[in-house]
């Protein structure tokens, strides 16, 4: 029987496409095809739509250079196949030979016999005239962004645009949150080191756990019980900061998938009374999901955080979580997607929901209260800008800037106010912070 | 080692019934080497006897992406069969085709293993599909016998076109 290397090409290439061409996410694209991949195939078919679109802008101008006349619209799936085989040329251990008769093969898998004649000769002419060696001419293929992203990021950080693009295009570690009320985040290490899976601790998150190869969650012991949960170690630190206060009642806003407030119950154990807020009830799901799995409870409501009046029971918080809902940029290397999906536009439109959120979840923070903003953005537009703008109207609201004592602060950048993480720092996704303590009047 | 040539759709070699291999001997685990080497390298994840043009029933296979799964099934016989699996197949065979077949998704066979010795598996997924399709293969069938007549059809004039130029290239 031949390989299933051409099925889980043309498959990636229908992801890659459906990404590219219908501006679906990347996470939705793979779910739809990999029912027709078998399961041993499914990481290799996640490797290639994954490297395909981290790497779009350099594929698409040397596809540029290879095929004479632009593909038909409705064969835009082989300009994907071809990204996905050229993907493999560049930057993977498979062979050519296996790499090019399984790609040619996907094009007849993908219904479009035809064009697997175009698809062989773009792949061999690559090779032979070694078009890798050459170097890119432009901003986007040379950093595999959009200009207007790569331009965003020299604006706001002009000594670390480059660092932030290399992070960007890197492949991210599977990190672990260990849950601190059932182990230590070095005991899980070593229940992880008696099944044979090494790992090693962060600076910064002392609940975190970074492995040194991906796993399956199924083989993480004890994954079933909720001794452990994946997630990055940035996004760890919300949780340890807002209970450094030993908050008895807190708001969760923008809640879902439910990993933060997950992190807060497991610190604050059956006394913390939490709140969990987000406006997509499809999202919700998976937060109660994530709860059952963890052995928490919490309140768990449908509605936008935006709009307090229509879920708030007129109790006031001690301590209020926003995750607010932004553009990901610091998240890129785990969503390459977002590259594409995002416009310039969005950024500004994000800034202006975030700072309605702000000012809408405010009055439900008790006097002497903290709330904790956070988003996994780089841009100012969406951190330090929406912060200091809220700091500015507000009199009642002032920053809190202590760290957390256990924070390598080397790893923290200074913002005017709040802090960033930037993406690749100490291994983790890029996350921005700022601490905001309501004044007893 | 040596790689073999692979028969082609429609060539009626494809067609032969494989007889029962009556010894396990070098000269056979000489033919399962090669056979081997001849599945990596095309690349596939099964090679029945037949297609190398020896009726004998002998299959190997490896599903896994590193080579690291490798079965040899000599004599193979399916005592039990249930579920259903809906796999693209294709075939070294038939080259660059890939059509959906429908089999069990979960088989029960007895073989004879390199060593001569009688061994039962149960197997699901996409090795209980490969050992079906390559079982076919030792009994003249390819998969797609499955398939539509005219699709049949089709798959047989676009390989013998591709053969005859090929043959002009030359």
């Amino acid at each position: 029987m031949a390989s299933q290397g051409a099925r889980v090409r043309a498959a990636a290439a229908e992801a890659v496409d459906a990404v590219v061409t219908r501006g679906r996410s990347l996470d939705d694209a793979l779910a739809d095809g990999t029912s027709r991949v078998a399961p041993e195939d499914r990481p290799t078919m996640r490797m290639l739509a994954f490297g395909a679109l981290r790497h779009h802008w350099r594929l698409r101008a040397w596809i540029g250079r290879l095929v004479s006349r632009p593909l038909k619209r409705r064969d835009s799936v082989v300009g994907a196949l071809l990204a996905v085989g050229l993907y493999q040329l560049c930057d993977t251990r498979i062979p050519d030979h296996a790499a090019v008769s399984l790609t040619v093969d996907a094009t007849r898998a993908l219904r479009r016999p035809k064009l697997a004649g175009l698809v062989n000769a773009c792949l061999r002419r690559f090779r032979r005239e070694n078009l890798a060696a050459q170097a890119a001419d432009d901003d986007e293929s040379r950093w595999n962004h959009p200009q207007w992203l790569i331009d965003r990021l020299r604006r706001d950080w002009p000594d670390d645009c480059e660092a932030i693009l290399d992070a960007n295009n890197a492949r991210a570690p599977m990190w672990l949150r260990s849950n601190a009320s059932r182990q230590s985040a070095a005991e899980y290490r070593r229940r992880l080191a008696r099944a044979g899976i090494g790992s090693g601790p962060s600076d910064v998150a002392p609940d975190a756990v970074r492995l040194d190869e991906p796993q399956l969650v199924a083989d993480l012991p004890g994954f079933a019980d909720g001794d452990v949960s994946v997630q990055d170690a940035a996004a760890q630190l919300a949780a340890r900061w807002l209970m450094a206060s030993v908050p008895s009642r807190v708001l969760d806003a923008c809640a879902a998938p439910g990993g933060k407030s997950g992190h807060l119950l497991e610190l604050g154990g059956g006394a913390l009374e939490l709140t969990a807020v987000d406006i997509d009830a499809g999202r919700v799901q998976r937060v109660r999901e994530n709860h059952e799995r963890l052995g928490v409870d919490a309140t768990i409501v449908v509605g936008d955080a935006s709009k307090p009046e229509e879920w708030w029971d007129g109790r006031p918080f001690d301590a209020i979580l926003l995750d607010a809902p932004c553009s990901a940029s610091g998240v890129i290397r785990r969503h390459p997607d977002i590259k594409l999906l995002r416009r310039a536009g969005d950024v500004d439109a994000l800034g202006a929901r975030q700072a309605a959120i702000l000012n809408a979840l405010w009055p439900l923070l008790v006097p002497g209260g903290r709330l904790l903003y956070v988003t996994c953005s780089v841009f100012a537009a969406e951190n330090d800008a929406v912060v200091g703008g809220f700091l500015e109207a507000n009199d009642d609201a002032v920053e809190d800037a202590v760290l957390p004592s256990y924070n390598n602060r080397d790893l923290m950048r200074r913002k005017a106010c709040g802090y960033q993480v930037l993406p690749g720092t100490g291994d983790m996704d890029g996350f921005y912070y700022a601490c905001l303590a309501r004044k007893v009047s | 080692m040596a790689k073999l040539k692979i028969l082609e759709f429609p060539d009626p070699r494809l067609r032969k019934k494989a007889s029962p291999v009556d010894a396990v001997d070098d000269a056979l685990r000489q033919l399962i080497g090669d056979m081997f080497e001849t599945m990596y390298a095309a690349p596939g994840i099964g090679l029945a006897a037949t297609q190398v043009d020896v009726h004998k029933r002998l299959l190997v296979t490896d599903v896994s992406p590193d080579k690291t799964e490798p079965h040899v099934l000599i004599n193979p016989e399916i005592l039990e069969k249930d579920g259903v699996a809906l796999t693209d197949e294709g075939c070294l065979s038939v080259p660059g085709y890939y059509e959906e077949v429908e089999r069990a998704g979960h088989i029960r066979v007895r073989f004879l293993d390199r060593a001569g010795e009688p061994q039962e598996m149960e197997v699901e997924g996409l090795l209980a599909v490969c050992i079906q399709h390559e079982m076919d293969h030792l009994e003249g069938k390819l998969f797609v016998d499955y398939l539509s007549e005219a699709k049949r059809q089709r798959i047989r004039k676009k390989l013998e076109k591709d053969r005859r130029q090929a043959a002009i290239v030359m």
